[in-house]
């Protein structure tokens, strides 16, 4: 991304999350309870009952992006952290420990939730969390669906969310808003229906926004959501997106193949991973990553809805449902080969990356690749391990058409 | 010490597919294998198939290497390495506890390189204090049982199922009386023997166990006299599993006995009954799931798993606590550092192994073992 693509929208970005942050270090003194919560979690229901969600994910993304996630790491592993447990959670444990803070300090939780269809590592990682901080820990367990949803497991979910309510009441003394939590979640409907529009225009082709763009602005849908705040911006950034539509302005110079790619980016790399596609006319269009948050709430049945979004992401979901989903955003975007990034940094979405690379190749006939590296510790990057898989790659890319 | 059923369940442990094999020709029977140690097996025995306890064979882990990460814990490679193989095919199914995101990841992988006409897994829950949890595990266990009855055919029915928890009961029983008679008495049974017939106990036919076990125990019953010689140094394992076996030689020969562990393929393992009377079976599995003690895969506030170790090596007056854990296991990593401080504050010893299944310096391992033994064992050891 050169400068003069930079988005407009950028700059309000710094600033909502300079006030979402600044709201969280005020929380304190506001006797406001600030809760950890993971990036796949029914946050609506801690906007309704008025409390802070911090989103220690986000701090881990912050570090790897700003390279310091193995310095952070070191403090962890002093401990006896291995380092090749999940960067996020390092980072996280890492700056519990640490004598300096190169992203600012993470903020101290007063209660931690956590719900499990991401990964099993952020529930451990809560827990150690819970410990160091001698905070309660509350656990939305997600069971996996093996098959279709069943209500087997969205049952069990809404039966914790109605624990979880009774324990939000506990903790601020007050019955909980039911009224309120409609509102939350018409703002989330809004603001996921804003981001799939926007994420959607990588189809076009040539098209105005791709995968490093979404990667940019995804922190208002992650941290945000349920928020009037993150629906204004995401209203900016369509309005952007529209505009450049208009205008001719491309997400590269010359997009010539659209890319699938697999999942998380390399915070630290990710403007060399977009100037390397770039460089072969190759958008990044989309990926299972960004497309997380795409959630619809049915208000009328609140809870069970939030249940139903919330255990049946992608990647709670069985080997051949998740191959599926993959084939719909080739055939949606048009795509012509596709990229699996082996993260070891995260099991869930990475095992399993090895077969599906030649069944997708098999089905599709695309050309297909896997490298491996870690999403946030530069410690695991080689650059000419990782050519040497993405140049044949684009080689064939080249040759297909 | 040579007892005849001993040397039995040796040769078992030491060729794990032999007896299932011979099982299914003489009988024409079906095996379900699982992976350790949460699935209720019992579930399986009552449909009338062979339950095979799934733990390391001879197949290479790079026989899985281009269907998993070498970042994966060994304990899922060896798995699917020896699926690959072919050192598994007398299974007709399998069922998968999802421990954790390994586990979760393996089954899908397993199914797309080898596909087995059983397959199913068992999605225990994660937090076991909230009245949610009952309600959900009972009909994730109606579940599996609906499936087993679906692939044999016919509805297993309570009294099957009674009988086979009475069957385990026993089994578990006589096994922790072993355990028993080694913790007071490591002449009469050795740390590698003790853990072999653990071992044994997962691959072996269930009704010709339990005459095994009663014998066994009866046998060293009578033969037990108050132990001689030396004092051993009594030793706590904590983590996932006895691996490599080689860990009990050296513990055996440096003097060290094991009082306690709370590894899959150890006490874990037998540690929990399921209630007979009363509540329906079905109700008194999910009791049991309930009421063991939190493992790596999750940690339960009220009894956290860091005070259950150190109550547990205090009250087997364990001199030190070895940590056995598989490298790349998650669960136990995060535990690590909590339990260690846990340990520290209350005064024991412990030291921390990382081995591999199919991968571990032997060496190494004998050296660092027998430095820790004579370290926590002083005096007592020489
Ligand atoms: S990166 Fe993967 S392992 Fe880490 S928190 Fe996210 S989903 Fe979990
Ligand atoms: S050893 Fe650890 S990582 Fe491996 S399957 Fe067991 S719990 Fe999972």
């Amino acid at each position: 991304m050169s400068e003069k693509k930079t988005f407009k929208t950028a700059a309000r970005m710094k600033e909502i999350m300079q006030e979402y942050y600044a709201k969280g270090a005020a929380a304190k003194e506001k006797r406001i309870p600030v809760a950890w919560v993971t990036a796949i979690f029914p946050v609506e229901l801690l906007y309704a009952a008025g409390i802070f969600p911090y989103y220690p994910e986000n701090f881990g993304a912050l570090a790897s992006a700003r390279k310091v996630a193995d310095k952070l790491s070191r403090y962890a592993e002093a401990k006896g952290y291995a380092h090749d447990l999940c960067g996020y959670a390092r980072c996280g444990i890492g700056d519990a420990y640490a004598e300096e803070h190169p992203v600012g300090e993470i903020l101290k939780p007063d209660v931690t939730f956590c719900c499990n269809t991401q990964c099993g590592s952020l529930s451990k990682w809560f827990e150690v969390a819970s410990r160091f901080y001698n905070v309660p820990y509350f656990l939305l367990d997600a069971p996996q669906i093996l098959d279709q949803p069943e209500e087997l497991a969205t049952g069990y979910y809404v039966d914790q969310l109605k624990e979880m309510i009774a324990f939000l009441e506990e903790i601020t003394g007050k019955p909980f808003d039911y009224d309120r939590l409609l509102e939350v979640l018409h703002l989330s409907n809004e603001t996921c229906r804003l981001w799939n529009e926007i994420l959607d225009t990588a189809a076009m082709k040539p098209a105005p926004f791709g995968f490093f763009d979404a990667c940019f602005h995804m922190a208002p849908i992650v941290t945000m959501r349920g928020t009037r705040e993150a629906v204004e911006y995401y209203q900016a950034l369509k309005e952007e997106v529209d505009e450049r539509i208009k205008e001719g302005k491309y997400a590269i110079p010359n997009e010539r193949f659209k890319i699938y790619f697999d999942h998380i980016p390399l915070w630290p790399k990710l403007r060399w991973f977009s100037e390397l596609f770039a460089s072969h006319n190759s958008l990044v269009a989309v990926s299972q990553y960004t497309h997380s948050w795409a959630y619809s709430f049915d208000l009328e049945r609140p809870l069970e809805s939030l249940a139903e979004n919330y255990t049946e992401e992608f990647v709670n979901r069985s080997f051949e449902h998740r191959l599926q989903l993959k084939m719909n955003f080739f055939r949606k975007y048009g795509v012509d080969g596709f990229v699996l990034f082996s993260n070891r940094s995260c099991k869930p979405t990475s095992l399993g990356l090895y077969d599906k690379r030649s069944v997708l190749s098999e089905r599709t006939g695309l050309p297909g690749v896997v490298f491996d590296a870690d999403m946030s510790d530069l410690r695991f990057f080689s650059e000419a391990q990782i050519l040497a898989r993405l140049e044949p790659f684009f080689e064939q890319l080249a040759s297909s058409q | 010490m040579s007892i005849e059923v001993l040397e039995v369940l040796k040769k078992t442990f030491a060729d794990p597919g032999r007896q299932v094999k011979e099982w299914k020709q003489d009988t024409g029977g079906k095996a379900i294998g699982f992976l350790l140690t949460e699935v209720p097996e019992e579930l399986i025995h009552a449909a009338g198939f062979f339950p095979f306890g799934i733990c390391g064979g001879r197949a290479r882990l790079e026989q899985a290497e281009a269907h998993l990460q070498s970042w994966a814990c060994s304990y899922v490679r060896k798995g699917l390495a020896m699926a690959i193989n072919g050192e598994l095919d007398f299974l007709d199914g399998i069922i998968v506890p999802l421990t954790c995101d390994s586990t979760r990841l393996l089954p899908g992988i397993w199914k797309h390189n080898k596909p087995l006409p059983y397959m199913d897994s068992y999605r225990l829950p994660k937090q076991v204090e909230r009245p949610s949890a009952k309600k959900y595990l009972f009909k994730e266990l109606e579940r599996i049982k609906y499936n087993l009855s679906a692939y044999r055919g016919k509805e297993i029915t309570d009294e099957e199922l009674k009988q086979s928890i009475r069957l385990y009961n026993s089994n578990r029983g006589l096994l922790r009386k072993l355990y028993n008679i080694h913790e007071h008495n490591p002449e009469a049974i050795s740390n590698k023997d003790l853990y072999t017939v653990l071992g044994a106990s997962m691959v072996i036919e269930r009704e010709k166990l339990n005459r095994y076990l009663s014998e066994l125990v009866a046998t060293l019953e009578e033969q037990t006299k108050p132990p001689a010689g030396k004092k051993k140094t009594k030793l706590y394992i904590s983590g996932t599993f006895i691996n490599p076996p080689e860990v009990l030689d050296y513990l055996d020969e440096s003097g060290g006995t094991v009082v306690g562990d709370d590894l899959k393929n150890g006490y874990r393992y037998i540690q929990d009954d399921v209630e007979e009377a009363g509540i329906s079976p079905l109700e008194s599995l999910v009791n049991r799931q309930l009421k063991k003690k939190p493992f790596a895969g999750y940690d339960v506030p009220s009894a956290p798993r860091r005070y259950n170790l150190v109550k547990a090596s205090q009250q087997k007056k364990a001199q030190g606590v070895l940590f056995l854990h598989l490298k790349y296991c998650e669960p136990e990593n995060y535990d690590y550092y909590d339990n260690l401080q846990a340990l520290e504050q209350a005064g024991i010893p412990s030291m921390r192994i990382e081995t591999e299944f199919g991968d571990t310096s032997l060496g190494q391992l004998q050296t660092r073992i027998h430095a820790f033994m004579e370290m926590v064992g002083g005096e007592s050891n020489v």
